[in-house]
């Protein structure tokens, strides 16, 4: 029970208090363009939801192995692209086994889904935040789902922003981008006045 | 693609991938609140994507891009290894610390992974290096103002050094603040780039205007006529594509001392038929058509009546 509610807790934070995007901007770029399609939009999630949370897991191992280390901070970004391509892999080759169907259409955007800000960067954060591998399994899929949240109601407002009411100059990336950063602000009353350092 | 011109521009304000694209923006709207740090991003961001692009140019392209990208980040963590050692030299290990996150995740940028793919090494080896550096140089300029303009609204210093500020916004030191910041930079920086193409648009029609003028002012001057019809007399202009020899010849040139073009428009104005450039043959030939043809097409319409013309005469 404690190991589910450690879990949920750590989601629950990466969701509302860490999100990924509105608190931290990782991977926006990668947000900006899953929310233009329906299908790119759980597509990404899927991915970036599978790859932080299994990632995370693993990670745990080395940072417990390394954590002592002096020039380990250093060496994360090897560590962990390293960890993140070998599971890429396996599951690319899972999926063209038996789900060919399935690469094949996903083939066009997975690396763009798995390499990218958003999940290197959560697991930066689950090492920072996390304590056990219950939080860091938490955090790595409230990632996820943060990223969800976030391509979702960049989805929906997508037309609104891209609409000729908006000028020229302004329409596309940059109303979008102060639009993500209307609801970060909304979402900063979450953390109170007091943040953090990154 | 193997002729193209570099134009310093692309990278550095067209294509930003800060302002314009929004390529990386994460570390700009989350890390640059200070000059300092700012520097920093800058310094680990170009030291990496610099030599990572220019090493895994050797990489065969026989591998499927799915894989390449491993690769990619992998050789982009192995450099991140000394530039972030370095840096750590130069600037100190408290830079680098509030840096946190945003200096290991430049391992896995746009830049490497996705427009290395799709511009850099479709170029050859001389053009992708300055065009490598444009870009780079497009970031640390448009993260280094970020940076040195949110410290001095949001702190009242630069570099550390305390300016006389009657006012600060401490929000811009803030993730909302920077995604504002940005997002409004970005229109801005959008917008001057609209006016100016839009300024050059301009200028090519105000010289399509003086064309047109001045076909009217020949008309007028061949037929002894005021008001006569303008579109008696058609002067094409070739596209851009084409050598720029025969639209200029038309403006610079003295009448008086060219009777044969001269009774070449008196010819069109007495016909109603239309001069233009006799593509099929050369630069300085000239084909007069009979009838009017729409504008639209103007090159292919030229040719076409210079081909129809020749048949005629055989």
């Amino acid at each position: 029970m404690t190991a589910f509610m450690n879990v949920l807790m750590a989601s629950i934070i990466a969701i509302f208090v860490q999100n990924s995007i509105f608190e931290r901007a990782l991977g926006i770029n990668v947000l900006l363009y899953a929310s233009r399609k329906r299908e790119h939009l759980l597509g990404f999630f899927a991915a970036i939801t599978y790859t932080t949370t299994i990632s995370s897991a693993i990670i745990w191992i080395f940072d417990g192995l390394f954590a002592e280390n002096e020039y380990y901070s250093v060496f994360m970004p090897i560590l962990y692209v390293a960890v993140v391509s070998v599971l890429y892999i396996l599951t690319l080759v899972l999926i063209w086994r038996f789900f060919p169907k399935l690469f094949r259409n996903i083939r066009k955007y997975v690396h763009l889904s798995v390499f990218n800000c958003s999940v290197i960067g959560a697991l930066f954060l689950c090492s920072v935040q996390g304590s056990d591998i219950f939080t860091y399994i938490g955090y790595g899929f409230g990632t996820g789902i943060g990223f969800l949240l976030a391509a979702y109601l960049l989805y929906i407002a997508a037309d609104r922003l891209n609409s000729p009411l908006v000028p020229a100059a302004f329409r596309g990336f940059p109303i979008m981008l102060v639009y993500v950063g209307i609801l970060s602000l909304a979402l900063y009353a979450f953390t109170g006045y007091t943040t953090s350092a990154v | 693609m193997e002729n193209k011109k570099i134009s310093l521009k692309d990278g550095f304000f067209k294509q930003n991938i800060v302002f314009m694209s929004g390529l990386l923006i994460a570390p700009v709207i989350a890390c640059a609140t200070t000059l300092e740090k700012s520097l920093a991003v800058c310094l680990v961001f170009s030291l990496v994507s610099f030599l990572t692009i220019l090493l895994c140019r050797v990489i065969p392209r026989k591998i499927a891009y799915t894989l390449r990208v491993i690769i990619y980040s992998l050789v982009a963590s192995a450099i991140y290894i000394p530039s972030v050692l370095l840096t750590t030299t130069v600037m100190g290990g408290d830079v680098i610390a509030s840096a946190g996150v945003y200096l290991p995740i430049l391992v896995t940028n746009s830049l490497i992974l996705s427009k290395s793919e799709s511009r850099f090494y479709v170029e050859p080896f001389g053009d992708m290096v300055p065009d490598v550096l444009c870009f780079i140089a497009g970031f640390d300029a448009a993260c280094i103002f970020t940076g040195a303009v949110r410290e001095i609204l949001a702190k009242g210093t630069i570099g550390g050094a305390y300016l006389d500020m009657p006012f600060t916004i401490p929000a811009l030191e803030t993730t909302f603040g920077g995604f504002l910041f940005v997002g409004i930079m970005a229109g801005f920086a959008r917008g001057l780039y609209n006016h100016h193409k839009a300024k050059l648009l301009r200028a090519e029609t105000d010289e399509e205007d003086e064309l047109a003028e001045y076909a009217e002012d020949m008309g007028e001057f061949l037929t002894g006529k005021k008001n006569s019809e303008p579109d008696k007399i058609r002067i094409y202009k070739p596209s851009k594509k084409k050598k720029d020899d025969a639209p200029t010849n038309i403006l610079d040139m003295d009448f008086s001392d060219n009777r044969s073009l001269v009774e070449e428009f008196a010819a069109i104005v007495a016909g109603g038929a239309e001069l233009s450039p006799d593509e099929s043959s050369g630069d300085e030939n000239w084909s007069v058509e009979e009838g009017e043809e729409d504008m639209s097409g103007e090159d292919e319409g030229s040719q076409e009546s210079a081909e129809n013309k020749e048949d005629n005469e055989e």
